[in-house]
């Protein structure tokens, strides 16, 4: 132990603590008692100094003892005037020993000896600068601003202090203000928000509750602003807060469905609020005709949003639907909430064609998907009849392939080779392969000279059966690569091109 | 484990969404260490009856959730002798789900309410997700920032077990949010000082909008297609048991399985590790090498001749019998792939988005999406071609976007024009604004397309979609070298602020690199991340000259098809 040093480092903290004590002179503190508080006793100068004779002794019971005791000096200052003794003391602990030097608050001197103790921050300094922080906020003679200005400079940002518990004491003591100011030092939000809303600052804690990003800490607030504040201003409050009218929309969603409209309401949100009634349409009315209100109300909201195509869409559902309502009056069965495609479907299996025919015709539904509708509806039907009328009814949109394909899903050779032969050049390989007939697609895929197709014709010839076409292939190629060679003729396709 | 908490039997009553992943953590097998009893999903009205002490229920922290709970709390009360309730909320407490609790009259009757903060669960060595299913929802279309604050939490966790991240980058809205967040928080922490040796070189925040069309595309790697298939829920697949049957003859197929098989695809499997992230079209010859390999192995024992070569043979027989079951499983899924991608079909719309990814004939109706349309394809494969078409344009024609919209509803119903509005509202289908399309100059400044693709021995990230070289992970790579500086124009073009912040951190814990020792990137995808794009980056990492290691973090992991539903909203 270097006295000299201590003795320094205690000056040097007392020159520092008078500060502490703001409007007190705190001269007196280093002047008569500091130097004196610390000095080791005659004791244990001569204890050291008997150390020195001693082998092998363990050096920490003797600074433990020293550090003991110079606490125990400085207490029985009688300045300070605790004269406790060893026992005593041992038996009290530091803590609490600290904690009767805070009551008297002896601020200065409880932080040496913490320091001097090295006491970890959090149970020592932190703690008791943390009391003197409480202290300070009921000296009433000071301006807030002095006050909140004098603890940060003394606080900073010392660890194991919370700004917020100082906060709620000056609060306790009625100034508010100072809390305030005081949570500005508050880095942890968790902590500013509970005590705004108790001081009811809760716009403060909205946008503090913001700031975190814990949408859980700013629904808090919202719930309380909601019923602290009446309907017109909370909204108001929340328009100027984009992110807290979000999640209150969130929450609306699922609580409280009135309020969600009228907040699209004042933000004049149409488009959602189209949206919104659209869902109410599905979710509220069970008779048709509060369905089809709701869904005009939707599309009026369209057309503000100046969302013409999901007005138009909309007035097309309404549409359908008081047609759905009257084909099961007058057919039965149910049509009601099928899509436009699967009610023409519908009434094509059974057998309304006439109706079918005006219905796409009303809707404008595309010729290309009315003939796949209509095409995949007869072959489910397997009304082969009907299928090969309506083929020949005029050129078709969609080509011939799909009719092979669709016969073929029926298991329908005899009605899909009806078709190959109406199939483009284009698709025709492909179509003679899925009825079957290998030896013809060769030929075709031969004429064409594309290597893409001889390759597939060729995977699909089989054994014993498929010999002489393979063959014929294989010929096809070689007569085609000499050729190649000889010309340098354009690139062979590899791509399947466009169906039709 | 959190029950440890609580002594005496008790019983979990499981907010379902989070089985999946807890799963992951700790085996039921475990949990029975613990006295736990019996187990049930969180439902309406009355608990099942157990005889245990405590119950405890594990839930997110949603008020819906409060409400069953307050039911199940309540019809427990009035049915007898007092039970110990506890709330564990995942991943936090939340004062808004307390209050409601406390409204509904039960917040009394819970003696612990705690949290168990599960923000980033490890799915592998190298990946973490959140499992957040409606992130990218809550973020885009709903403004809600839940679960960035849980991904910034996620991360200062991350932090503080492995050490101060000294450069943050991002790209995006919402990772400008977890950025800042992430700086409020530090200074939160002031005075606890971390101390560790910083494991992580940098931190890359990806939003998931910035790169809108990656997940929209087939993903063609191993993995990938098997999510794409299949659907990879928390590292496990079901796949149709057929394939699967145990070969015995005799048997007639009497009792074929019918029950789905259900398997653990991780990295501590070794073939697994070796394949997942492989092109599709790689996979068929590292099988068949691997299966001359075993059976070699396995001829050893005539070998064997002496008792010592017989016990060493016989000492690796477990290790053998593992990797040829391993072999057997992965075989079955790679033939059950292959009669999907062999499929025509499969071809169409593989062809259909590679034209859209490079850029042909994307300002027009495409016939293939029409037939898909008109034959009532899967809604969701029709609205991922759409929204690709839409992306690769920047946008749609009006008169093209309306004509499908159009088509969709007349085909699919009316009622999904909520969906759309979705769709439109996080920018997935849009109107092509200003005439422009700016997809070109993104398309050729960032080398989206790659037209020599080597699937075999890639030298391009662009194989893990044949011949598409994913945005997102183009960004990444390119940060790394050069710099973000030298696509300063395509960034703009981008969605979000670009932004750079650094992490003091004290000089005692500043990295001296050696030299040839790679720099460790953290990139965390907010909104979702696919397998297409893991792959695609541990392609990265395992470049001899790449200079950097990729360790993967998301809100989700996804696939579009999977995107797409999230996005989807049924009135009925």
């Amino acid at each position: 132990m270097n006295t000299g040093q201590t003795c320094r480092r205690v000056c040097s903290g007392l020159a520092w603590m008078a500060g502490l004590e703001g409007g007190d002179t705190g001269h007196g503190w280093t002047g008569s008692g500091g130097n004196s508080l610390l000095l080791p006793s005659g004791s244990s100068q001569a204890a050291s100094f008997g150390k020195c004779f001693l082998d092998r002794f363990p050096p920490d019971s003797f600074v433990r003892m020293c550090q003991d005791l110079r606490v125990l000096n400085a207490v029985r200052d009688y300045h300070i005037g605790i004269p406790l003794t060893y026992s005593q003391y041992k038996q009290l602990t530091i803590q609490v020993l600290l904690d009767r030097l805070v009551l008297r608050r002896l601020y200065p001197l409880a932080i040496q000896i913490c320091e001097y103790l090295r006491l970890p921050e959090v149970q020592g300094v932190s703690r008791i600068l943390a009391h003197w922080a409480c202290y300070k906020v009921q000296q009433k003679d000071v301006s807030d601003e002095d006050v909140a200005r004098a603890i940060n400079q003394k606080l900073g940002d010392t660890p194991g202090v919370s700004y917020s518990d100082i906060a709620a004491r000056a609060y306790g003591c009625g100034r508010t203000e100072l809390a305030i100011k005081l949570l500005e030092y508050e880095p942890r939000s968790g902590e500013q928000v509970p005590l705004l809303l108790k001081m009811k600052r809760s716009k403060l804690a909205l946008s503090k509750a913001i700031e975190s990003g814990d949408t859980d800490l700013v629904f808090t607030v919202l719930l309380h602003l909601k019923n602290e504040l009446n309907r017109g201003d909370f909204f108001m409050t929340l328009r100027n807060q984009p992110m807290a009218l979000s999640l209150y929309r969130q929450f609306c969603k699922y609580q409280e469905l009135e309020t969600l409209k009228d907040l699209y309401n004042q933000d004049d949100n149409h488009q959602e609020l189209g949206s919104f009634h659209i869902r109410a349409s599905y979710a509220a009315e069970e008779r048709i005709e509060g369905r089809v209100a709701a869904l005009q109300t939707a599309a009026d909201a369209f057309y503000k949003a100046k969302n013409e195509f999901a007005a138009k869409a909309t007035e097309d559902q309404m549409r359908l639907l008081r047609l759905q309502r009257r084909l099961e009056d007058e057919l039965g069965g149910r049509f009601l909430d099928l899509s436009l495609h699967d009610t023409v479907t519908t009434l094509i299996l059974g057998g309304h064609n006439k109706r079918a025919e005006q219905l796409a015709r009303d809707f404008r539904i595309p010729d290309k998907r009315l003939w796949w509708l209509k095409l995949t509806a007869l072959a489910d039907l397997e009304d082969w009849e009907e299928l090969e009328k309506f083929s020949k009814s005029k050129k078709s949109p969609i080509g011939y392939l799909p009719f092979v394909e669709i016969c073929m899903k029926q298991h329908n050779k005899y009605e899909a080779k009806k078709y190959t032969s109406r199939v483009g050049p284009e698709q025709k390989v492909k179509a003679l392969l899925l009825v079957g007939d290998v030896a013809q697609a060769a030929d075709v895929a031969i004429e064409h000279r594309n290597e893409a197709e001889l390759s597939l014709v060729l995977s699909h010839c089989t054994g014993a059966t498929d010999g002489a076409t393979a063959d014929k292939i294989q010929r096809a190629r070689a007569q085609a690569q000499k050729k190649m060679e000889g010309l340098e003729e354009e690139p062979l396709e590899t791509l399947p091109t466009e169906q039709w | 484990m959190a029950s440890r908490l609580f002594y005496g039997s008790k019983a979990i009553v499981w907010d379902e969404y989070l089985t999946g992943p807890f799963g992951l953590i700790a085996q039921y097998s475990l949990l029975k260490e613990h006295e736990v009893e019996k187990m049930f999903t969180l439902k309406g009205s009355r608990l099942p009856a157990a005889d245990v002490k405590n119950i405890i229920f594990f839930v997110r922290p949603r008020l819906e959730l409060m409400d069953i709970i307050a039911e199940n709390v309540l019809s427990e009360d009035r049915r007898g002798p007092a039970r110990d309730f506890h709330i564990l909320f995942v991943p936090r407490r939340s004062l808004l789900c307390e209050q409601r609790l406390k409204d509904l009259g039960v917040l009394g009757s819970f003696i612990h309410r705690e949290e168990y903060s599960l923000d980033l669960i490890p799915f592998d060595g190298d990946l973490l997700s959140m499992e957040s299913e409606g992130a990218f929802k809550e973020c885009y279309l709903e403004s809600d920032q839940t679960s960035l604050y849980h991904a910034a939490k996620g991360l200062m966790t991350l932090q503080a077990l492995y050490g101060t991240i000294p450069q943050i980058f991002g790209k995006g809205e919402c990772a400008r949010q977890v950025a800042n967040m992430m700086i409020r928080m530090k200074r939160e922490f002031t005075g606890s000082q971390n101390s560790i040796f910083p494991v992580f070189d940098n931190l890359l925040l990806l939003d998931r909008n910035v790169d809108l069309l990656t997940p929209l595309a087939t993903q063609l790697t191993y993995e990938g297609l098997i999510d794409e298939i299949y659907g990879i829920q928390n590292s496990y697949v079901k796949l149709p048991p057929e394939k699967f049957a145990p070969k015995k003859q005799g048997d007639g197929g009497k009792d074929l399985p019918t029950e789905a098989k259900k398997l653990q695809l991780n990295s501590a499997e070794e073939l697994y590790a070796e394949i997942r992230d492989k092109n599709f079209n790689a996979v068929g010859s590292v099988l068949s090498k691997k299966a001359k390999v075993i059976s070699a192995a396995f001829e050893e024992r005539h070998n064997a001749k002496t008792v010592g070569e017989i016990k060493q043979f016989v000492s690796q027989l477990p290790h053998m019998q593992a990797a040829r079951g391993s072999l057997a499983n992965h075989t079955s899924i790679a033939e059950l792939i292959k009669d999907v991608t062999t499929s025509e079909d499969f071809f169409d719309k593989l062809t259909v988005e590679q034209e859209f990814m490079s850029g042909i004939d994307t300002d027009k109706v495409n016939s293939y999406v029409e037939e898909c349309i008109a034959q009532k394809h899967p809604l969701i494969k029709v609205l991922r071609l759409v929204c690709l078409q839409s992306v690769c344009n920047s946008g749609l024609k009006q008169k093209v976007l309306d004509y499908y919209k159009r088509e969709i509803l007349q085909t699919y119903g009316y009622e999904h024009i909520l969906t759309l509005h979705n769709l439109e509202k996080a920018g997935l289908l849009k109107p092509q604004l200003g005439g422009r399309n700016n997809y070109p100059t993104i398309r050729k400044t960032l080398r989206l397309w790659m037209d020599d693709v080597n699937e075999q021995n890639p030298t391009d990230i662009s194989y893990v979609y044949s011949g598409y070289a994913p945005l997102s992970v183009r960004l990444a790579q390119l940060l790394s070298r050069p710099g973000w500086r030298s696509i300063e124009e395509v960034l703009r073009i981008l969605p979000g602020p670009h932004f750079e912040e650094r992490q003091p951190l004290p000089t005692g814990l500043q990295k001296k690199r050696q030299p040839g020792e790679n720099r460790i990137t953290l990139i965390f995808f907010l909104g979702g991340v696919t397998f297409a794009e893991i792959a695609a980056l541990r392609f990265l990492s395992q470049l001899e000259d790449g200079g950097t290691e990729y360790v993967i973090a998301t809100t989700k992991l996804m696939n579009g098809a999977s995107w797409i539903e999230s996005l989807m909203e049924k009135p009925f």
